[in-house]
């Protein structure tokens, strides 16, 4: 019996294999993320209106900003996304609560039917609503059909955008709270039930306590997205509002201001991130995709 | 738990009407898309129903190349970001290591991140290196907000997977890569095809990142985006119908690979 | 258990049927004010199903239920006194111990002292030292500790009658022998009505003051542990009670019959009956193991055959063997470890009053 001498390899631990299965994507952020990102904060203290990153940095930018109105669009941002996720909480709490634990074969029909919209871009559908609301759309021309009343546009103002923003990103609070609603177990549910509990009081000390994960996933998504958006207040809202991602964009396009542009850019990517940052560190991931993580 | 027939029909009435208000837009432009007159107004009569816009649109070179465009930004995102995402996800859900967590909420970070800053910024930092945007830098935008997805899409599938396979390779004298190509990566299949099937739609529809990055290649989200934004113009509608066509077939087709490859692997399974 | 006590729960006629199938078919049964009731069944016997009608998570297709005589059928689980301990437990996993016992209480609107007080009792009630565990997370909890907790909860929902869906289950030997006990303490020391589902008759033993046994959804026999032991009414509940030779006899007329092994018939004499059976009439003859013994040489017995010893295993004091009549056809023995020379002779008997005929 011939005994084969072991190979001489070097025995790597888990450390290693992880620390090298992640490198590929850290490569990515390092060049597609954090790189962009660097060289965002620092153009923003470049002299206004040029184009060179290796020059003496400035504050001028930041002075601009600040003696300027651009804390008026920063607002509007924040107070449409805020508004967007409470909204979307209400509307979308039942459905995921019918899709997790109601329906059964309807719920995959359901699910498909809105993911689909997730692959169409988010002006076409958007401009659906400006076919149906605009002056003789659809909308329009079917109450002046039916009811002989002669409506104007229905577009350009705060409402339309916040109903623009609802419906882009429904998809984005409905998934992680499905997912979420589908975490509590039914017994629970059931045990609270028999402890003499009434619907409501489940509702509050079960099933929201316990959905939480995708409660918060749901509302920070719905909350960065809509906070960083361009298309609905300019497609639905005309130039009612200026969002800050709008003034952003035109200081890099119309402006042909980067700098300044960039300075926006850092102000508003710190706003944010202190609202993710605070956000996520308040659950753990883990237990929505899949071990629980306490066990 | 007991569900009367009136709550389950009262769930299914709100879900409907969701779905109802869901698809209205679409109509609406499905509907506009086949008025005839340059103007559209709501109703029209019968006559003036038309395909016209339809074949302008097909006929097209420039949507066309925007179809182009946007389909070479697909196929190079997908490949990209779902060999990224493979990787990752071993990281992400299959390797302890000392990091994990760390890059856990690292991998979310691109998700939770404005698209229009983002794509300013990769605009920014390519003209800095003085690369010449075009579709490929496109590509490379769309695989850094997407290669997180497929992350997290392989890695539902990594969590269900059964160490112990890998171990019994390990304990029959399998290497490493052995491992990884014989045993792990079979078994992640589905995870990785669905993940496919995201990112080649999610690249589809995007606008947000495109619209910086494309340089003087334009995605067909772009040149939708000029139209509608510089007025009513009628060949609008039906290329967004089309649009949301080859999104529903995108989706039936890779979904049906999708259950194709689960129905085999569970055949292959061991049945209880 | 006084015979005479008052009917707390009544359950008349009641059937449940999902589509095609019937999961309860027809069932009628009381459960008397203070005692411990238990329903055992294999799985797929409908007990859990009965359960759940029970206590209000489903509603019976036809039937009805009588609490105190007033009909609940349409009373929702939240609005009946009644409670049941879930086999996972559902304990609220976002809550600490303290909190989950006092939940009932909380809902009730009870103040937060009352709760805290009532919370107090119950875990010392459960040998759970408050001091420890009111502010533990159930998530630390070990098995037995969860088991208590969840006694607990149910227990400061104060109801008329208090449901278990074999909560023991998932439990070592060990814990579990030791719960049975605790759990039947404890529901002598609150007088409260226990109603228990378990597939093991053993558990349903040690704590029951009266058993139901079910199969496919229908009762088939109900009465005190003691006199199912004593008389099972057929040969499943025979073979529910555990290891007992059941064997498959035919009627000749009179006192004689035969054992159709498969490979031979083998004359017996069958024990007094009432009324004699038909001759060609097909039974089951019920021996438990203890009451087969082997033969020494010249010793009589009601019944005797040849044997062949297959195996032996030991269980501490006694022995038990598989032995063989004819190939394919084994019967099991139970013996005093001091009797093992007589098991050499190989004739294995017994006394026609130790052995009963059953229907199949």
């Amino acid at each position: 019996m011939s005994v084969r001498t072991p190979k001489k390899t070097r025995e790597f631990g888990p450390g290693f294999f992880g620390a090298l299965a992640s490198s590929p994507f850290g490569l990515l952020m390092l060049f597609g993320f954090v790189a962009p990102l660097l060289c965002v904060v620092w153009f923003g203290f470049m002299p206004p209106k040029t184009f060179e990153l290796l020059q003496v940095p400035t504050l001028q930018n930041y002075e601009v900003i600040f003696n300027q109105t651009y804390f008026k669009s920063i607002l509007w941002s924040l107070g449409l996304a805020a508004v967007t996720v409470a909204i979307l909480l209400v509307i979308c709490y039942p459905l995921a609560f019918a899709l997790a634990k109601i329906f059964k074969g309807g719920a995959s029909f359901v699910t498909y039917a809105i993911a689909t919209s997730l692959f169409v871009s988010e002006n076409i559908r958007l401009f659906g609503w400006v076919i149906g609301f605009m002056k003789n759309g659809v909308v329009g021309g079917t109450l002046a059909k039916l009811l002989g009343v002669q409506v104007d546009s229905l577009l350009y103002n705060v409402p339309v955008i916040i109903l623009g923003m609802v419906y882009v990103y429904l998809p984005f609070m409905l998934f992680p709270l499905t997912l979420g609603v589908k975490m509590v177990p039914d017994q629970v549910r059931e045990a609270a039930f028999d402890l003499g509990a009434n619907r409501w009081q489940v509702f509050k000390k079960i099933d929201l306590p316990l959905s939480m994960p995708g409660v918060l996933i749901g509302s920070l998504l719905v909350f960065v997205l809509s906070v960083g958006a361009i298309s609905e207040a300019k497609i639905l809202g005309g130039q009612k509002v200026v969002t800050i991602a709008s003034d952003i964009e035109s200081e890099f396009t119309y402006a042909q201001n980067w700098p300044l542009g960039s300075a926006l850019s850092t102000l508003f990517i710190a706003l944010t991130a202190i609202v993710v940052f605070f956000a996520l560190g308040r659950f753990d991931l883990e237990k929505l995709l899949g071990k629980k993580s306490n066990e | 738990m007991i569900v009367s027939r009136t709550q389950k029909a009262g769930f299914s009435l709100y879900a409907g009407l969701v779905l109802l208000v869901f698809y209205f837009p679409i109509l609406c432009i499905i509907v506009a898309s086949l008025s005839k007159r340059r103007f559209f107004s709501f109703p029209y009569a019968a006559e003036d129903m038309t395909l016209k816009w339809y074949a302008d649109a097909l006929q097209s070179p420039q949507v066309a190349d925007f179809v182009g465009v946007s389909l070479r930004i697909g196929a190079v995102t997908a490949v990209a970001s779902v060999a990224i995402g493979f990787f990752s996800a071993l990281a992400y859900a299959r390797y302890r290591w000392r990091g994990r967590q760390t890059f856990q909420r690292l991998v979310l970070l691109p998700l939770f991140f404005p698209q229009s800053v983002l794509g300013l910024a990769l605009l920014m930092w390519f003209n800095f290196l003085d690369l010449t945007t075009a579709w490929w830098t496109a590509a490379i935008a769309h695989t850094v907000w997407i290669a997180p997805i497929t992350t997290l899409i392989i890695s539902i599938q990594a969590y269900g997977l059964d160490e112990s396979l890998e171990e019994a390779a390990r304990d029959m004298g399998a290497s490493r890569w052995q491992i990884l190509s014989k045993i792990t990566l079979p078994l992640l299949m589905p995870g990785m095809i669905s993940a496919t099937c995201f990112a080649v739609l999610l690249s589809w529809g995007n606008f947000a990142l495109s619209l910086f990055t494309t340089g003087a290649d334009s995605a067909l989200p772009e040149w939708l985006y000029a139209r509608m934004t510089s007025g009513y113009q009628p060949m609008v509608p039906a290329v967004g119908v089309l649009n949301v066509i080859v999104a529903i077939v995108l989706v039936i087709v890779l979904f049906g690979i999708v259950r194709w490859t689960g129905r085999k692997a569970r055949r292959a399974a061991p049945s209880h | 258990m006084d015979e005479s006590a008052a009917p707390i729960l009544e359950v008349a006629s009641v059937t449940k049927r999902f589509g095609k199938f019937t999961a309860v078919n027809d069932v009628s049964f009381k459960i008397r004010d203070g005692e411990f009731f238990t329903l055992v069944g294999p799985s797929g016997s409908g007990k859990t199903t009965l359960l759940r009608i029970l206590v209000g998570m489903e509603k019976p297709t036809t039937g009805e239920l009588r609490l105190r005589g007033e009909i609940i059928n349409d009373l929702p689980p939240n609005r009946r006194p009644t409670c049941m301990v879930f086999q996972s437990l559902a304990l609220f996993p976002h809550m600490t111990v303290g909190k989950n016992v006092e939940f009932p209480l909380t809902i009730r609107g009870a103040s937060e002292s009352d709760r805290r007080t009532r919370a107090w009792e119950l875990l010392k009630l459960l040998h759970l030292d408050p001091n420890r565990y009111y502010d533990k997370n159930v998530s630390q909890c070990s098995g037995g500790e969860r088991q208590r907790v969840a006694l607990a909860r149910a227990l400061a929902y104060d109801p008329e009658i208090l449901f278990f869906d074999e909560p023991l289950s998932a439990l070592d030997a060990r814990l579990r022998k030791m719960l049975q006990k605790e759990l039947k303490d404890i529901q002598r020391s609150t007088k409260k009505t226990f109603c228990y589902v378990t597939h093991s008759l053993e558990e349903a033993m040690v704590m029951s003051d009266r058993v139901a046994i079910l199969r496919a959804g229908v009762i088939e026999q109900i009465g005190m542990p003691d006199e199912i032991y004593a008389s099972p009414k057929n040969a499943f509940v025979a073979e529910f009670m555990g290891e007992v030779n059941l064997l498959d006899i035919t009627a000749l007329g009179g006192a004689s019959a035969t054992w159709d092994t498969g490979r031979k018939t083998v004359p017996l004499a069958l024990p007094e009956l009432p009324v004699p059976l038909e001759a060609g009439a097909k039974r089951k003859l019920l021996i438990r193991p203890e009451s087969l013994r082997f033969l020494a040489a010249g010793e009589h017995a009601g019944n005797t055959v040849p044997v062949k010893i297959l195996n032996e295993f030991s269980l501490g004091s006694r022995i038990q063997y598989h032995v063989e009549v004819c190939p394919g056809c084994t019967l099991t023995v139970e013996r005093l470890r001091e009797e093992r020379t007589a098991a050499a002779a190989g004739v294995l008997g017994w006394e026609l009053a130790d052995s009963q005929v059953l229907e199949s």
